[in-house]
Order: C-alpha cells, then structure tokens, then sequence
C-alpha cells in the first residue's frame, strides 16, 4: 500500500513576536491534490505560519515538513517544489512583467525555451498579455496581484501557497482572482490558501483550517466544519396569513424551536436532515399557505462565527 | 506538473547576478552620476590645456596623465560607493521584493554574495569605462601616454578602495533596512574618520594609527620631513589604485611619513616637522591593499552574519 506523505505537516509549530504568541502549538496536515483554506480574521497568524512554511521566518520551536523534508529555516531545495504568492506582493519596480517572470524562471534553473513558452503563457493566464512589456511600477493593484499569481505559477509547482490573493481588490478583481485560483486547482497541483473571505474559501477550496489568535480551531473538509454549524442552521418561512394554528404546528416539530415574527417564522434546526417536506406538512396541515422557504446559516459562515466566538469568549 | 528542474548554487548565483544587474542599470542615480562624473573628468582633461592656450602657455605633454588618474580623492570614490550599493540590500526590505526573492530557490547566501558581486563588477565596469574613456582623452590631449600596460591594476585598486566605503554602506543598510540610513550613516562614518585623521595629522603627525584607518590614511613625503615636505601622496585605503601602480613602478622608494614636534615656550622654533618613520613604497602599498581587503572582509562578513538572520516579519 503506498502512503502519500503530506504536502504540508507541522507539528506544535509557535512562532512569538516578544511576548506576544503569533502562531500557537499549530498542528496542521495539508494532503497532496487538497484545496486547503486557510481562514482566520485579521491578526489570526494565517500570514505568520505561511512564511514560516517559506522560510522567511524561523519557527520559534515545532517541526514543519513540506513534501516529507524538514522546512524550517533557508531550504532552497524545498522551494524549487512550491510556487508562493505573498499576501500584498511588492516586486522591483524598475522590471517588466516579462523580465520578472524571466529572472525569477533562471533562479528556477528553467531552461531558456521552457521560460520563453511559458511565461506569454502565464502572462494570458492571468490577463496580462498585453501588458508583459510595461514596468510594474506602472501596474494597478490588481495587476500586481495577478503577476504575482504568475510568478507562484513559474516553476509549475507542486504547492502553491497563496496568501489573501484577494486582499485589497475591488469586486470585479476579486471575482477574478477567486476564477484564476480555480484555473490553478485544475491543474491538479495541491493549493493552501489563505483568506479571511468565507464565501471565497467555501467556492474555492475543499478543506479547512480555522485559525484565530494563533490557535487553530478546527481543521477538516468543509462539510465537517458545516457540521460543527449543525446548531445554527435555520430555515425561515413566510406564509400568506400568520395563525396561532400555524405556530403550534411548528412548534409540535420535534427537530426546531421556532420564532415568530409577522408572517414570518424562523426554525432553528437541531437536526441535518433535510426537513422541508415536513415543515411543508405542518404549515398545510394548519390551514397556512406558504409563501417563501429559504434555509439560512449552517455553512462555513456559520462555523466560522461560532468556533471565532467561542476563542472570543 | 511538468517537467522539475533542479537549482545549482551556480545557476541561482548567476541568477541573482542579472536580477541586480538590471536594477543596478536602471537606476537614476547611477546614471546621473555617470554623467556628473564624465563631465568632471573631461573638465580635468580639457580645462587645462585649454587655460594654458588662453594665457599663452606653451603646452607641455603629460605622459602620466592616465597613471596620476588613479589617484583620486576619497569623496570621489564615497560618492560612487553610496550611489551603487545604497539600496543593494536596505532597497529588496523597504519595497517589500526581498519576500518574492528569499522565497526563490536561491538561498540566503546566494542572494547575498550575488548582490556584493554585483557590486563589484558594477564598479569595476564604471571605473573601465571612465579609465578607456580617460586614457583615450589623455591621449589625444596630453599625448603619447606611459605605462598604460599598469592600467588594469590602477582600476582594480580603485575599485577595491571604493568597496571598502561600499562595505561600510552596505553593513548600514543591513542592519539597518534602510537606505536613508545606510547613505547618511555612511556619509557620517566618512565625515567622522576623514576629521578624526585630520586632527590627528595635525596634533601627532602621520602617525602609524592612520596607516590602518580607512580612507586617506597618512600623508607620505619622497623627501626627509626636515628637508621639508617635497612630493607628497595619501597612503590610504582611497588611493589605492595609484599606489599599486606606483608598487610595480617604483617599489623601493623611500616614504617618509612625518611627525609633528612642537617646541616649548616656542616663540622662535614653534612647530618643527620630523621623520617618524620611513618604509619602502612596497611596504605601503601591500599595507594599504591589505587594509583595503581586511576592512572589506570584516564589514562584509558582519553585513552576511545579519542578513542571514534576517526574518521577514513585515510585508512592507
């Protein structure tokens, strides 16, 4: 039987900067060909452990293997398999797109051929085409994040860590970064992704991590993380005329409680099963027309908020 | 994925090379520099035959024009040094490209002595330009020109002697992480040793303590100090490229490096020069050479040991 070895493992991984602790006792296992979110607010450690995974910075004790070798600390050897876009990334100025991805291409040791097919490739990819010739001093934001997503890309990794590639764009940007993020997960390559956008976790990626105040919370696929929303998951409905017969109904459901308001009733569910045919039931059965149903919360939203609210509390 | 392709030191060396020099050639300053630096040296070449010819003077060729280039003042090459290397390493942190670099398959190391070669043979280029453009000038101004067969050791000394102002420079903005700094400070650093000499020349002479400080050093006379002061040179780490020169020309020369005795109640002696120590043209330049080298190491060695431990904790 063959094993994959994790993509990304660390073991305890803390990391302080004086007396505050960034990344605490981080235990984290990310597989080969998983989409793995890496969610957390602002100021959780999500950008601390990735350059700790980079080695731009020296976890302060714990291990970290990337591709089943030790990574702490400088490990070219390491690098030459991972493509790594920074959160807000910055490169000299006075290059040109084309000149960026080519220079990085020879500290790749890509040979001249290879370079020169793939970067007017990656410079399409990421809706740069035209622009490959200009300095990146004259790139807009968004621009720069996308010739970053290139750069990642340049040595057709077998990791590609990106950190908040969205941060900092307007919808449309986002919208597209969040396609070009799913343009790399097609290409089979195992993708960490750091975010502090749900619903840009929950469309893109097929694991999680929760991590806030440098504690991971929960770590899992997204539908484990659902359940841990199992308590929130709330269905609301509006009936054409509200009664006292309506709400007793509801109320003899042995899965919710129920809140009214108006025409309006909100069930929180205890249950994950689907239950709509039977509050369709209850509502019928008591004389009521229903109007809308919609199921609300249960998601990654929901996960989220409660796992941060309990670190919070 | 397709096909891996592995990194030697050689390859992400090389690498790193063209990375810095592609900043290194676009950079303003340097360019305004090259300019200001070739109109200060064709004004050198061309003032003065031009005076000559104005005033009447009967022009007399110089064959050692080209020779005597290389014995340059010190704020020449402190210029050329913050200019090159001012944000070699402080520039990558304050624009936040250090993250995207150190995270390449090129190790710390690399980055590092790629960018202090680098360097190295941006002066040096610099200097081959200005020393063809020199030699060629000084030909057609001066005439026949002597020992041009010693030229590429002048421009080597002179590169070293600005490496050891752009160590200094370099360890600032190391540290540092900035390149206000790193010029400032720097800028500072010679301001200080160049006064320091200075007042030491005046109160004790050319003592031996500024054989071993960087930048001018001490003052060395071809004749005894109390025959009074006949040619005079710097001995220091800045003139270096002339003194190598002179160390295949010249190396038995005697150099006198004067003392400074001043006479008590001295209304009629006052202040007497003497010879304080004298030692052979090769001695003094191997000593500065040395000098030059020790200097250069040690900063770079320092510079090295605080970018390895660097960490990135700020995107910048």
């Amino acid at each position: 039987m063959v094993v994959d070895t994790p993509v990304i493992q660390t073991e305890s991984l803390t990391k302080s900067y004086g007396s505050r602790v960034a990344v605490n006792r981080l235990s984290l296992t990310v597989e080969a060909k998983q989409v793995h979110g890496f969610l957390g607010p602002n100021g959780a450690g999500k950008t601390t452990t990735i350059k700790m995974l980079v080695g731009l910075l020296r976890p302060d004790s714990g291990s970290l293997k990337i591709l089943g070798m030790n990574a702490a600390g400088d490990k070219p050897k390491i690098r030459e398999r991972i493509g790594y876009m920074p959160e807000l990334p910055k490169f000299p100025k006075h290059l040109t797109g084309e000149e960026l991805l080519d220079v990085y291409g020879r500290m790749y040791n890509i040979p001249r051929e290879t370079r020169k097919q793939r970067i007017p490739e990656l410079l399409k990819m990421v809706g740069l085409a035209e622009r490959g010739k200009d300095r990146i001093g004259k790139y807009s934001k968004g621009m720069q994040q996308r010739i970053g997503i290139a750069q990642a890309l340049i040595n057709d990794p077998e990791l590609v860590i990106l950190d908040e590639p969205s941060i900092g764009l307007d919808p449309v940007g986002m919208v597209e970064v969040r396609d070009m993020v799913k343009g790399i997960v097609k290409g089979g390559q195992t993708v960490f992704f750091s975010s502090h956008l749900l619903a840009e976790v929950q469309q893109v990626c097929d694991h999680v991590t929760i991590i806030n105040n440098g504690n991971m919370l929960f770590t899992g696929t997204l539908e484990e993380v659902s359940q841990k929303a199992g308590p929130n998951r709330r269905l609301v409905i509006e009936v054409q005329k509200p009664s006292d017969a309506i709400l007793q109904a509801l109320k003899a459901l042995p899965f919710a409680t129920v809140d009214s308001s108006n025409s309006t009733y909100t069930l929180t569910l205890k249950t994950k099963d689907d239950v709509r045919a039977d509050v369709s039931r209850a509502v019928s059965g008591a004389g009521g027309v229903i109007l809308r149903m919609e199921e609300q919360g249960g998601g990654l939203e929901d996960a989220f908020m409660n796992l941060v609210g309990k670190e919070a509390q | 994925m397709g096909e891996q392709t592995k990194t030697s030191a050689l390859t992400g060396f090389l690498a790193v090379l063209y990375y810095e020099f592609l900043w290194n050639l676009r950079k303003k300053k340097i360019v305004g520099l090259f300019i200001l630096v070739f109109i200060i040296v064709t004004l050198e070449l061309a003032l003065p035959p031009i005076l000559d010819y104005v005033n009447g003077v009967t022009l007399t060729p110089d064959p050692n024009s080209v020779t005597d280039f290389f014995s340059v003042n010190g704020i020449f090459l402190f210029l050329i040094a913050v200019a090159t290397t001012m944000n070699t390493i402080s520039g990558e942190f304050e624009t936040g490209s250090i993250t995207p670099l150190l995270t390449k398959p090129v190790s710390k190391n690399t980055v590092f002595w790629g960018k202090i070669v680098a360097s190295f043979l941006t002066l040096l280029g610099i200097y081959a330009f200005l020393t063809i453009y020199v030699t060629v000038g000084a030909v057609v101004i001066e005439g026949t020109q002597n020992n041009l067969q010693l030229v590429p050791l002048g421009l080597i000394g002179l590169t070293l002697a600005t490496m050891v102002w752009a160590s200094v420079v370099i360890i600032l903005g190391t540290i540092s992480k900035n390149s206000l700094v790193a010029a400032l400070g720097s800028f500072g650093v010679y301001i200080g040793i160049t006064i320091v000499a200075a007042v030491l020349g005046t109160v004790y002479g050319q003592t031996s303590i500024l054989f071993y400080a960087p930048g001018g050093g001490a003052t060395a006379s071809t004749t005894l100090c109390e025959r009074g002061v006949g040619t005079t040179f710097s001995t220091g780490t800045d003139n270096l490229g002339y003194l190598l020169i002179q160390l295949v020309l010249n190396p038995n020369t005697v150099l006198n490096f004067c003392g400074v005795r001043i006479s008590p109640g001295g209304r009629g002696e006052g202040v007497q020069l003497f010879t304080s120590s004298s030692d052979a043209m090769s001695t003094v330049a191997l000593r500065a050479l040395g000098v030059s080298l020790a200097y250069t190491a040690v900063l770079l060695l320092v510079s090295w040991y605080a970018f390895r431990r660097s960490q990135i904790i700020e995107s910048s």
